[in-house]
């Protein structure tokens, strides 16, 4: 009996070791031109610049395959060195299959004309809502400001439970979790219109707004960010 | 800047285990209990009554639980979770493995609870209690602060208990009680109605005893939220459940004996969704 006792309390203690959660944090790889132009001026280059996520959502250094869709405007060489060799517009194609197979491209239709023009940087927008069952709801826009960083602006619909402790809300490419994903700050506001300016941040480096318990690591929800 | 959370709150499935009824020990006389508490949730109610997955937290309180007689009338109560130990889980990635949040965990001296529980009549078993809750435990650790073995609050809990023993049968004792009780709790905590039913029923000439309990907790949705503090707190108030559980009982000897019980929620607010577990050794100088 005495020894079943001890035997039963020390089996407490081995029950009571740290284990292991799994969560499927799996998403889509994207491979994204980020530097895109309108325009190259005649008889210049311009060097394009990817980026590219895996399927945890985290930027990989990967060698893409440039194509143009006429070689007579446009001519791009596997570094993305663009030259513009005559009047008219072409499709720019960056490409990459990942180690499983999959194929990622993103394409910009670019002119060439005088001088060379810089895409008109447009406005992101989205709605974050609950993927919890913690209120949530609000859209949102992200703009850049002159001075580099970018500006996160909820609206007044806005709303967010504030029975949660340690609500923070996150920049991320991959909505399942906080590793990788720039933190804000912690929420402060919980209804109505606010705003959030992020230093260092480029307007196309995050794809999804993301607020967590960070505390518990509970995800309450998100918004995908998309163009204006 | 305060630091309260969740599992705060999972230290009253704890106490509600503990209920001793409305009846007194005499001058005197002592009742011991040793116990091993433990609860694992994967999941918790939500604000809106409703489960979300969490990541896994343990807790897990090996306790000292006594009473004393002073007199006829008043006996004095300490609860004492001497190691409590409270973990989260590793979190991983199913996709490529990586460890992406490291589990922690934090041992040490729970929140200990003091009572006084007064006799008011010596006829009817009706009894009036006042618990003092010391913040003896940890109430923040981790590198999130978010672990602990105590919620850094000192509460007093008045509490009244009421009940009657009788016999089902000439070998069958059985008996029912009642409590309702007032947690008045600090910083920023709300404040809390109790109460609780208990019925048990003595077998084998009363060395097994079944006992059957619904407690619950009420907000008074006074405290403090996350939106009414400062910025980087990371606070959790207003929780509520209604539980049920069940305890055997086994006398091995006249005054030894084992014990086993468990307790779950019918419905909860802001607290762990999962059974807590309760074993132990007890010595009780009445028999």
């Amino acid at each position: 009996m005495k020894t079943t006792v001890i035997l039963f309390f020390i089996s407490i203690f081995f029950f009571s070791c740290i284990g292991d959660d799994f969560i499927d944090d799996r998403v889509d790889p994207i491979l994204r031109i980020t530097n895109p132009i309108d325009s190259i001026a005649l008889d210049s280059t311009y060097q394009f610049q990817i980026s590219f996520l895996n399927y945890v959502g985290k930027e990989e250094e990967v060698e893409a395959e440039w194509t143009s869709s006429d070689e007579t405007i446009i001519q791009v060489d596997q570094m993305g060195l663009a030259s513009a060799k005559s009047p008219g517009s072409a499709e720019i194609t960056a490409e990459y299959t990942d180690l499983e197979g999959t194929l990622v491209t993103d394409s910009r239709t670019v002119g060439v004309g005088e001088r060379t023009v810089k895409e008109q940087t447009k406005g992101k927008k989205g709605l974050v809502s609950t993927t919890s069952t913690y209120k949530l709801t609000g859209e949102f826009t992200l703009t850049s400001n002159d001075d580099g960083s970018i500006e996160l602006a909820f609206f007044d619909d806005y709303e967010a439970s504030t029975a949660l402790p340690g609500l923070y809300v996150y920049l991320t490419n991959n909505p399942s979790t906080i590793s990788g994903a720039l933190e804000i700050q912690a929420v402060e506001v919980f209804e109505g219109a606010h705003t959030y300016t992020i230093e260092n941040v480029e307007l196309e480096q995050y794809g999804y707004v993301l607020y967590f318990c960070k505390p518990f690591n509970v995800k309450v929800g998100h918004g995908e960010i998309e163009d204006q | 800047m305060k630091k309260q959370y969740i599992v705060a709150i999972l230290f009253l499935y704890a106490g509600s285990l503990l209920a001793g009824g409305p009846w007194p020990q005499k001058k005197g006389q002592v009742y011991l209990k040793l116990s091993e508490w433990w609860l694992v949730f994967d999941q918790h109610y939500t604000d809106q009554g409703l489960l979300d997955p969490n990541i896994t937290t343990g807790l897990f309180n090996t306790t000292i639980y006594a009473e004393y007689g002073f007199t006829d009338r008043l006996t004095g109560i300490v609860y004492a979770p001497l190691l409590s130990r409270n973990y989260m889980n590793n979190l991983i990635s199913a996709t490529n493995q990586e460890l992406l949040v490291p589990g922690e965990a934090i041992n040490g001296l729970g929140d200990i609870d003091i009572t006084a529980k007064y006799a008011i009549s010596r006829s009817f078993p009706v009894s009036v209690s006042l618990t003092l809750g010391l913040p003896t435990g940890v109430p923040s650790a981790g590198s999130e602060g978010n672990l602990q073995t105590g919620d850094g609050e000192f509460n007093q809990l008045v509490q009244i208990d009421a009940g009657q023993g009788f016999q089902l049968s000439e070998n069958i004792g059985a008996y029912f009680s009642a409590l309702v009780g007032f947690n008045n709790r600090t910083r920023g905590f709300s404040d809390e109605f109790r109460y609780g039913l208990e019925a048990g029923m003595g077998l084998l000439n009363n060395r097994l005893w079944l006992i059957g309990r619904l407690n619950g907790v009420e907000s008074f949705q006074n405290g403090e939220t996350a939106a009414t503090i400062s910025s980087t707190s990371i606070f959790s108030n207003n929780s509520e459940f209604t539980s049920y559980g069940a305890e055997a009982a086994y006398y091995v000897t006249k005054r030894f004996g084992v014990s086993a019980s468990f307790a779950s929620a019918f419905r909860g607010r802001i607290i762990a969704a999962a059974p807590s577990y309760s074993v132990g050794l007890f010595y009780d100088m009445s028999k």
